[in-house]
């Protein structure tokens, strides 16, 4: 059983891991690394749900968790299926060129 | 403090650690790398918080299937093109935006770790209220702290409760995951007249099977 302290440290860490992965999307300019990063930020706020389903005595968080995953993993896929199909029709693979979906 | 309470302080750590190398690693692999190795502590993190269940889905799903798709098409790409050798953006507004970023999120969890529902009288109150109106055999009563939980097994409440007041949702995650499936098969269907990789092949691109009989009536249609 982990001390009641730990749950706001928890939260921070979620909020920390959240900024991290927009200052990713924000910087990073290769797709895949940003596509991580969403990961990471849709991470963060899993961490958030179950941090506070806890300690609420609360299960729905973690069903929330649940459902967040299975976007993650859609999202994942689709945006994988972009980013290889847009290397495939031989495109520069940068974020700033890929603001235009044609070409 | 007890080592499960230490325990967490350390995750958490690598979990940080981890989170900042996604982002900082030069190599796409390495991104990757560090958030197999976020993923992990983060499932440990929800073992620590009693979510059993989540954690082994967290390993499984996005330790284990998404980021072997991520590492897939990593290993496909030609890491020679990757835009990020030439550096980082360096726009000035980006800056604003990551400053602006970090503090709204700051805000917002300051607010919310000191708003009411984060209080710890409340918590101990309705935690005590909730296990005196504890039937473990009525769904509408029973009280989710982790003695509760723990006796009628993480899997079996979180399952009940999956399937009896979030099986809307439920469904409508399902349907998602079905519209995604036909979405990638779709996105990743072979273009007619694609130039290729931007990569100059030793192999001829010709010897390729695939491009045979189903796409040879399509590429006249596309041409205009």
């Amino acid at each position: 059983m982990i001390d009641i302290q730990v749950f706001p440290l928890l939260l921070g860490l979620s909020a920390a891991m959240f900024t991290i992965g927009s200052v990713g999307v924000l910087v990073r300019r290769n797709p895949l690394v940003v596509l991580m990063s969403i990961e990471l930020m849709l991470n963060a706020v899993n961490l958030a749900f179950v941090d506070y389903g806890r300690f609420l005595n609360s299960e729905d968080g973690q069903v929330f968790a649940l459902v967040v995953i299975v976007v993650a993993a859609a999202e994942a896929v689709v945006g994988l299926a972009l980013v290889s199909q847009v290397y495939r029709a031989g495109r520069e693979l940068d974020i700033d060129d890929l603001s235009e979906m044609r070409e | 403090m007890t080592t499960a309470t230490l325990l967490a302080y350390v995750v958490a750590g690598v979990a940080l650690v981890s989170a900042a190398g996604v982002v900082l690693s030069a190599r796409t692999i390495y991104s990757a790398l560090c958030l197999v190795g976020n993923m992990v502590s983060l499932a440990v993190l929800f073992l620590l918080l009693n979510a059993q269940f989540v954690a082994a889905v967290q390993v499984i799903i996005y330790a284990g299937a998404v980021m072997v798709l991520f590492v897939f098409i990593i290993a496909l790409l030609d890491p020679g093109h990757d835009p990020d050798y030439e550096g980082p953006r360096r726009d000035p507004r980006l800056w604003v935006g990551i400053v602006a970023v970090g503090y709204i999120t700051a805000q917002v969890f300051a607010l919310a770790v000191n708003g009411t529902t984060y209080s710890k009288t409340d918590h101990v109150l309705q935690g005590q209220r909730l296990a005196q109106a504890a039937q473990p055999s009525d769904l509408h009563s029973f009280a989710f702290d982790p003695a509760s939980v723990n006796a009628a097994g993480n899997v079996q409440v979180l399952g009940r409760e999956l399937f009896t007041t979030f099986l809307l949702p439920f469904e409508i995650t399902s349907l998602l995951l079905f519209v995604a499936a036909i979405g990638a098969v779709y996105l990743t269907r072979r273009l007619p007249h694609a130039p290729g990789p931007p990569v100059e092949r030793t192999a001829p691109v010709a010897a390729l099977p695939e491009e045979s009989a189903p796409d040879a009536g399509r590429e006249t249609v596309a041409v205009g």
